[in-house]
């Protein structure tokens, strides 16, 4: 909202510098969010007159004229407007003149003949929009009169954010009554037409079907109107704010809304079928043409203005075209209404059409200014459109409307919610200033608890009080929030509590950052061919997606049901960013699982229709080639001694069993993550080649995600055992193994036969090559055994050895191989 | 003697910083600290001065003394940093291997929780909700009346007519309260969702911490004395906070914070538009509806919110220009904000 400060000072004075002024409505609460200063200036230009006007010699489209600019010698110009003539009034810019948009104009030669500056249209001066061509003035305007004296303005504009329950900001009047409020100075009302009643009929029958949806419908006829250009200080006004002159009756009616804050509709009579209005519900679908030229449904429903035929006027929306104002119109009927806020607000955003009047009147317009708004637009319609007002006028209202109940007030409730000490009768000059009248009640002093000192009546156009709060919100912002001084915070009795979730979640991300990870954050969104690339079958249950159904233009619409595209999409960016390989990345995200438990307690009966939200832990390792221990890819290795550490962290006894169930993981280089008792809680392993190509990732990407609300993050505190003092004796084996015989089964049968003198067996090297059978490997092992009774001796740590390699040789087929 | 000392100071001060290796080092040392240097010579002329000029020259020399050790020490230090150590014959200059890879945390969520602990720390407990949220609790048990215009203030994503992305940590308020009786002193950060479009200072996914505190009277003076000390915990300096009167519907009396541009300290410049002031956050006391939302009986408490938007504030506190990087995930992003932050 745009107030022109040339406008507001018809209604309020104040002294301050504009900065200043700015500075107490933000304080307020009518946020100052820009100033700008308008100084409208036309250098150079000057009024002339057309001596002459004949042909280039060289263009059809182009004229050579002379004209007077006041300096006495006839100027040469070429001029392109196909209106230019012997004889015109013309707003000339010499050259040197400054023309708005940084134009500069010079001596030039236009198809070889010199020209000396240019005669203006209204778009070249940024007055409006062009006509016929060039500006066509009064004839008696003396050559050499600067532009300035005629167009030019200035003014100081504030650009001020109104919130949505202060629709009295919406107009100059109101904001000058928050000027006066704050400034504790009186405000005045725009000068209106003094209708005298009786006379001559309208000769319009006005019916409102419903008051509940239009509580007051008044028609005002206006005879022998001339359609001519508004007046230029209105024009300039309309222009400072942001509003486009049309012509005199069409811009009275805005001027009037951006003054009284009551939008206003004047339909052409002539065009009117009958000699009745009627306010009444679409009563099925129709489709209509709206002012602005566009062809649009209208719902059934949707509350109109009808004549005797059919609409005219979507109610508080927009006008229709059929009825429209024209340059042929001679007879008005002004409009002032107070519709239903809810049924304009419906109407206009289901045909997505937001007017001016629709946002006065959904955030409800003040019904007392109907008749004032309507008065004041006819007596400027009477001024400057020549019409003669027809005094007699049509009024149809809700005969139950009655003035807001009063409300009352404790100044005990005051200092309770605000902290202050004020007293009653402060609170009543506070309440007086902003115009509520106040009445004392009881012991108007006493501020005991509970009792009520004043009982406040809210004017019409302040019918955002509706509570004993909101009276405390207008104490507060008028006697200053900087007063505001407490006890040093609220301190919560009792001490906070923290969530041992949250607590986890925080050390886990601690810890993946200080191993190496790179903390991300990603999109909730997935993109719609995710399911697809990642390959998943067409009955996996993650396919059902929560779509929005109003997505921003060519933005996702559902919701990830899977954390991996994510981190293939971060892995290829940054790849593809020239990164030095290995990438690491982790996220703690959710994804939103339609249709799945919700594992919280319910207390609203749509809850059902929300999704799960799954919290999964998710490491990627991107484009690592290299391979290590076995010839295993690292990030394979990686990826599983993370899992296996994370496990670790967490204090969760989980474990890797090859062979993830997953599409989008390479079903020979993946494991599922089990709890203790064998429930999948997640998977690890290598992307699968098809789903990296699918999404253009570069290199191998590794990936683990495990879910986080599936598992216990409260895990048991540690428990001491103690251990035993006896010395250890640690023995390396170095195994032939056969192809086909893994290290899992090997550690297996190890751990079985050593039993409980074998404390540990480390796998510390595999070699294949030189020394060793084709298709077999060496394995290193190292066994570290310990008595809890007593030191160990050689013969018994070498019997148990001998027994493990019986056990190795007979099962697996395993030899020894010298050390 | 003082105009000696100056001079002095100057000269070895530019000799030292001129010395190339240890050698040069040590022959400046000699020529002005060595038994004939020039500072040991000025000491030895003390004694030709009366009692205060002695004293007062005496200290100066000292004081000079002590400064141009020190300088040559320092200097030692980096022109040793070049050179092989003699005794093991190891170059030292050699790269160590760190226990990890450098990772980082995002330093949005690293905000987030320097904030969460704060508040933490003036007892405040910590909760979440969905971020799909039903229309009831983002708005309705909020005061955001059906057809209202307040619910344009933010654009929201919708499911259907009962679910939707909520658009605010708010809703989570009213959960909370439906679950707990007063008093209460929380939390709720969370990620939230707008229907914009994304530039440098939009994105349609943002995160939010909200705060809530109901009790018998809590008070709006409460609610500045609380920001104040976040403010002054979390920025570390204290700077002024003002309340503006705002609109929220679920707070009355609304307003916004602005806390005095930590970057120009008031003066007006590029980040604050001129202003001198930042918005940091929304705040209000609950409003009396939001109670009822809750099934908290009449006038029986009364409590303050507020919610802040962490991207804003990360993006102050790191100058970070355009909310996009945090959701870019750029190596070369992320990698700044390695190390305790």
């Amino acid at each position: 909202m745009k107030i022109s400060l040339d406008w507001l000072s018809d209604f309020v004075d104040w002294t301050d510098e504009t900065a200043v002024l700015a500075e107490r409505l933000t304080a307020a609460g009518l946020n100052v969010e820009g100033i700008e200063q308008i100084n409208k200036t036309f250098p150079g230009v000057v009024v002339a007159r057309v001596l002459e006007r004949e042909k280039h010699p060289d263009a059809d489209r182009l004229s050579l004229c002379k004209v007077d600019d006041g300096t006495g010698a006839p100027v040469q110009v070429v001029c392109g407007a196909p209106n230019v003539r012997a004889g015109l009034t013309v707003l000339f810019a010499r050259v040197g003149a400054e023309l708005p948009g940084d134009l500069r104009i010079k001596k030039s030669k236009i198809r070889g003949i010199e020209s000396f500056g240019m005669i203006c249209s209204a778009t070249e001066l940024d007055l409006g929009i062009d006509g016929a061509g060039i500006i066509e003035l009064e004839t008696k305007l003396p050559s050499g009169t600067p532009a300035d004296e005629l167009f030019g303005f200035k003014d100081t504009v504030l650009e001020v954010e109104v919130t949505p329950n202060r629709p009295d900001w919406l107009s100059h009047v109101g904001v000058a009554r928050e000027v006066a409020a704050i400034y504790g100075t009186k405000m005045s009302l725009p000068p209106v037409f003094n209708a005298v009643q009786g006379g001559e009929s309208l000769g319009m029958k006005v019916r409102v079907e419903h008051y509940a949806d239009c509580g007051r419908y008044t028609a005002w006829g206006l005879q022998r109107v001339k359609i001519a250009p508004s007046p230029r200080w209105m024009q300039n006004r309309l222009r400072a704010i942001g509003a486009r002159p049309i012509n005199n009756v069409v811009d009275i009616t805005n001027y009037v809304m951006f003054e009284m804050g009551q939008p206003l509709h004047a339909f052409d009579r002539g065009q009117l079928a009958g000699n009745a209005i009627t306010v009444r519900r679409a009563p099925k679908n129709t489709s209509v043409q709206t002012l602005d030229g566009q062809t649009r449904e209208v719902e059934a429903g949707t509350l109109m203005v009808c004549d005797e035929k059919g609409p005219v006027a979507l109610a508080g929306v927009m006008g229709l075209g059929n009825s429209e104002v024209s340059e042929k119109t001679t007879e008005v009927l002004l409009e002032s209404a107070f519709f239903n806020p809810s049924l304009v607000r419906r109407a206009s955003r289901r045909m997505g059409l937001i007017s001016e009047s629709s946002y006065r009147f959904e955030r409800v317009a003040d019904w007392d200014m109907v008749e004032r708004a309507a008065l004041r637009a006819l007596q400027l319609l009477q001024e400057h459109a020549g019409a003669r007002i027809v005094p007699d006028w049509a009024d149809r209202h809700d005969p139950d409307h009655r003035p807001a109940d009063p409300l009352p007030l404790r100044v005990w409730q005051v200092n309770r919610l605000l902290g202050t000490a004020v007293n009653t009768g402060q609170v009543a000059q506070i309440l007086q200033r902003l115009g509520l009248k106040v009445q004392p009640m009881g012991n108007a002093e006493s501020i005991s608890a509970g009792a009520v000192n004043m009982m406040v009546h809210v004017p019409s156009h302040r019918r955002d009080l509706l509570l004993e709060v909101d009276l405390i919100e207008e104490i507060a912002r008028i006697h200053g929030l900087d007063q505001l001084t407490g006890r040093g915070g609220y301190r919560a009795p009792g001490g906070a509590v923290r969530r041992q979730p949250d607590v986890v979640r925080e050390r886990l991300r601690e810890w993946l950052s200080a191993c190496g990870y790179a903390e991300i954050v990603t999109s909730s969104f997935m993109e719609s061919g995710d399911h697809d690339k990642l390959a998943l079958a067409a009955d996996d249950a993650r396919r059902a997606t929560l779509a929005v159904v109003n997505p921003r233009h060519g933005g996702d619409t559902q919701l990830r049901t899977v954390l991996a595209p994510s981190a293939l999409v971060v892995s290829r960016r940054n790849l593809n960013a020239g990164a030095t390989p290995p990438l690491r990345f982790f996220q703690i995200n959710r994804v939103f699982r339609p249709g799945q438990p919700l594992g919280r307690e319910i207390r609203h009966a749509d809850e059902a229709l929300l999704p799960a939200e799954h919290e999964y832990v998710q490491v990627a390792v991107a484009g690592w080639r290299d391979t290590g221990l076995g010839g295993l890819p690292c990030d394979l290795l990686e990826i599983r001694g993370t899992v296996e550490a994370l496990a670790g962290h967490l204090r969760l006894p989980l474990v890797l069993q090859p062979g993830a169930d997953e599409p989008w993981l390479d079903a020979g280089a993946s494991w599922r993550v089990c709890t203790a008792d064998g429930r999948v809680v997640g998977v690890a392993g290598r992307v699968a080649p098809a789903v990296l190509a699918a999404f253009d990732v570069d290199g191998p990407v590794a990936l683990a995600e495990v879910r986080l609300d599936d598992l216990d993050l409260t895990p048991a505190a540690a428990r001491f055992v103690p251990f035993t003092r006896f010395p250890a004796v640690k023995r390396d084996l170095s195994l032939l193994v056969p192809s086909g015989v893994a290290f899992g089964q090997i550690q297996d049968t190890v751990t079985e036969v050593g039993g409980e003198l074998l404390e540990l067996s480390e796998l510390f090297d595999i070699y294949r090559g030189k020394g060793v059978p084709e298709g077999n490997a060496a394995f290193g092992i190292r066994l570290k055994f310990r008595s809890g009774t007593g030191s160990l001796k050689g013969e018994t740590v070498d019997a148990a050895i001998g027994e493990i390699l019986a056990a190795l040789k007979d099962r697996w087929a395993i030899e020894t191989r010298g050390l | 003697m003082q105009e000696m000392i100056d001079r002095l100071r100057s000269e070895a001060s530019a000799a030292i910083a001129a010395a190339g290796d240890d050698a040069a080092l040590e022959a400046v040392r000699v020529a002005v600290l060595g038994r004939k240097g020039s500072l040991t010579g000025l000491l030895r002329g003390l004694k030709d001065l009366d009692d205060t000029a002695r004293r007062e020259a005496g200290a100066a020399l000292n004081v000079l003394k002590e400064e141009l050790s020190a300088a040559i020490e320092a200097r030692v230090a980096v022109l040793g940093g070049g050179t092989p150590a003699a005794s093991s014959g190891y170059d030292l200059t050699l790269p160590g291997h760190a226990p990890a890879p450098a990772g980082s945390r995002h330093p949005l969520l690293t905000v987030l929780e320097n904030i969460c602990d704060i508040f933490h720390g003036m007892g405040f407990s910590r909760d979440e909700g969905p971020e799909v949220e039903l229309d009831y609790y983002n708005f309705t048990a909020l005061n955001f009346p059906d057809d209202h215009p307040a619910r344009d203030i933010q654009d929201t994503f919708y499911f259907n007519e009962k679910v939707l992305l909520r658009t605010q940590t708010s809703p989570v308020q009213v959960r909370m309260m439906e679950r707990r009786e007063p008093p209460l002193a929380c939390i709720f950060p969370g990620r939230v969702y707008r229907n914009e479009n994304a530039d440098a200072s939009h994105s349609s996914e943002f995160f939010q911490v909200e705060g809530l505190v109901v009790d018998r009277a809590v008070s709006m003076a409460d609610l500045k004395d609380t920001v104040d000390t976040f403010v002054k915990n979390f920025f570390g300096a204290s700077a002024p906070t003002r309340f503006r009167p705002h609109y929220f519907p679920f707070t009355e009396p609304s307003v916004e914070v602005d806390m005095q541009c930590i970057l120009c300290g008031g003066k007006g410049c590029g980040v604050c538009k001129q202003s001198g002031w930042l918005e940091i956050m929304g705040a209000g006391m609950v409003h009396p509806n939001v109670f009822k939302s809750a099934g908290y009986p009449d006038d029986r408490y009364t409590g303050f919110a507020f919610g802040m938007g962490i991207d804003r504030i990360a993006m102050l506190k790191y100058g970070i220009t355009d909310i996009r990087l945090l959701y870019e995930n750029d190596l070369r992003f992320l990698n700044q904000f390695r190390g305790v932050q």
